[in-house]
């Protein structure tokens, strides 16, 4: 019996997946992907999402009239991702995989709450690709945790980060490790960042990063 | 040294819990470029009991520690996160096809439920196998690949050491779901707490221990056999020897009954051996069914090579592969999850071992998963 109440409480589902996610980021993440789909991406831009979950932030930018290619490596999210995000393209891939598609073709590379899922040879992977595969000009978005730079607002990021990390780990079953350098990384792969915010004492940040 | 014996205490205690270590490569001995190259999950007691097995054996090899979230092989692959992708990324991430100037690649075989080794080979141009299922088969898998003798290290087993650690388990996950009432009932019964906590995990031990002696089927018969067994025992050692707590006989003897009875149903779920009934239940199905399609079965006999459980034979004569022991399935999906003919079918949702950790993890899945290429 006591299987069957942890497998309830932790069963994966899409519909879980955003919820989680929307808790971990006391609702910042859904703003924040307006503010992607409204301020950085245009019509007839070709946009890749690397992680597209639900399908939510690929619906926004369909909208806008971009070309959305979306890989995720989960079916069920995939088969939400067709529904909320029909004019999308989908694909079952792994984000060490992008160097399969095609060289100098995207204008935005768009990755929410989905490197820090990744291991750190991953990222390193992830960017060096994102690199190869965005046009000259285009820019990489990323909306992530990261890791807060100074011990005192650390400190203090580790009453909220800790109590929501644990939810979100028994809501999504997910466990996620905070970037760490994530912008000094960037401008070594060749990146220039032109855009940062920070949420949540500075757990959670939109970072715009452009090739040049 | 104390750190790991310290951590092996916890890992036996707490394998409901993700362990990770570092993903990445590790070399066991010293490799070179034709060395074996192996793959593991990244729970951390596997991968230290792997490189320690390759040491002993004086294997050289290259292990890939793939990022399975810190859960153990069978786990992982049932619970989707050892998967194709996982291996995909792993050997692209390691750097391993730089090392090696071949592309054979070894799986665990309990990682068959999660990884199609079809697509895998497609994705990455490697050639992937299925090894023995157990690291400490390897030495001798090593020896007769090829062999049909390579069979009987594909066999999962339950020693007595498994069992050990099994139970605790059992105790372990059941303490979590019944310290709140055994505290709310100490409020009225002073000490219940702590005299059912211990009764608790020398019950669940004793289940599992003992599962092959008990009599009955495996489940709510045997935990009740125990149950009644030891309370058998208890009444002669209360009346002659000695006098334990101050509850009535009849009580004592109601409660062990009743602990033992649930322990013993939620034993199989702790086992390799037994589908739990709970899995069928939360599955749907009252009897789990696998049948081959003789018209779409090629006779590779690669479902005899996934099973841990002996479910599929090869008839050599006619080349096609046949069910001779459907009891001993274990709704693992292995099978359907590597059958390049789609020639198996099945009456549940494939990766699904009879762990707790499985049914704990296990995400909706289809019963027959597409891998879509780009």
């Amino acid at each position: 019996m006591s299987t069957l109440v942890y497998m309830k409480i932790l069963e994966r589902t899409p519909e879980k997946y955003d919820r989680g996610m929307r808790i971990l980021t006391l609702g910042r993440i859904d703003r924040i992907k307006l503010e992607i789909a409204s301020l950085w991406v245009k019509s007839g831009h070709y946009v890749l999402e690397i992680g597209c979950g639900t399908g939510r932030l690929a619906a926004l930018m369909t909208a806008r009239g971009a070309h959305v290619a979306g890989i995720d490596i989960s079916e069920s999210m995939l088969t939400a991702a067709r529904r909320n995000a029909p004019e999308a393209e989908l694909i079952h891939m792994t984000a060490t995989e992008i160097d399969k598609l095609e060289r100098n073709r995207f204008d935005r590379i768009v990755a929410t709450l989905s490197l820090s899922e990744l291991e750190e040879d991953e990222i390193a992977f992830v960017l060096r690709d994102s690199f190869v595969l965005l046009k000259t000009g285009g820019k990489l978005i990323i909306a992530d945790e990261v890791k807060v730079p100074t011990w005192r607002k650390r400190f203090l990021a580790c009453f909220v980060s800790w109590p929501l990390s644990v939810l979100t780990f028994l809501l999504t079953r997910n466990t996620t490790h905070a970037l760490k350098r994530l912008e000094g990384r960037l401008e070594q792969t060749g990146f220039r960042i032109v855009a940062r915010k920070n949420y949540l004492l500075g757990t959670l940040a939109l970072i715009v990063a452009e090739k040049t | 040294m104390m750190l790991n014996l310290l951590k092996d205490i916890w890992f036996l205690f707490g394998r409901l819990f993700p362990f990770p270590a570092k993903p990445g490569l590790r070399r066991a001995g010293n490799p070179d470029r034709l060395s074996l190259v192996l793959v593991t999950c990244n729970f951390e007691l596997t991968v230290r009991k792997v490189l320690r097995t390759l040491e002993c054996d004086g294997i050289d090899a290259w292990l890939l520690v793939a990022p399975t979230k810190g859960i153990n092989v069978w786990c992982a692959a049932s619970g989707g996160y050892f998967s194709t992708d996982t291996v995909v990324s792993i050997i692209k991430t390691s750097g391993i096809e730089n090392l090696v100037d071949h592309r054979d690649i070894i799986l665990p075989q309990l990682s068959a439920t999660g990884i199609n080794i079809w697509a895998l080979r497609e994705r990455t141009g490697w050639k992937p196998r299925f090894g023995p299922v157990d690291i400490k088969y390897l030495a001798k898998y090593l020896e007769c690949v090829g062999d049909p003798f390579e069979r009987k290290y594909r066999r999962i087993e339950f020693p007595l050491g498994d069992r050990f650690v099994m139970g605790t388990n059992l105790g372990f996950s059941s303490l979590l779901f019944f310290i709140l009432p055994f505290l709310v009932a100490s409020i009225w019964m002073d000490g219940l707490w702590w005299k059912s906590i211990l009764l608790l995990f020398f019950l669940a031990i004793l289940n599992s221990v003992l599962v092959f002696l008990l009599p009955g089927k495996p489940g709510v018969q045997k935990g009740f056999s125990l149950g009644v067994i030891l309370s058998v025992i208890f009444v002669v050692i209360r009346q002659n020897i000695w006098t334990i707590g101050h509850w009535e006989t009849l009580e004592q003897i109601g409660w062990i009954i009743l602990l033992s009875t649930y322990l013993g149903y939620d034993m199989p779920s702790w086992s390799p051996l037994w589908r739990a009934e709970i899995k069928e239940l939360v599955m749907g199905v009252k009897r789990t069914l696998v049948e081959v399609i003789p018209e779409q079965c090629i006779g590779c006999g690669l479902c005899t090579i996934v099973c841990p459980a002996g479910v599929f034979e090869l008839d050599s004569g006619i080349k096609k592969s046949m069910v001779v022991r459907l009891d001993a399935c274990q709704a693992c999906g292995a099978c359907i999850e590597n059958c390049p003919k789609e020639a198996i079918k099945n009456n549940f949702r494939s990766g699904t071992c009879s762990c707790p950790t499985c049914t704990v993890i296990n995400s909706v899945k289809s019963s027959k998963r597409k891998v879509l290429h780009p």
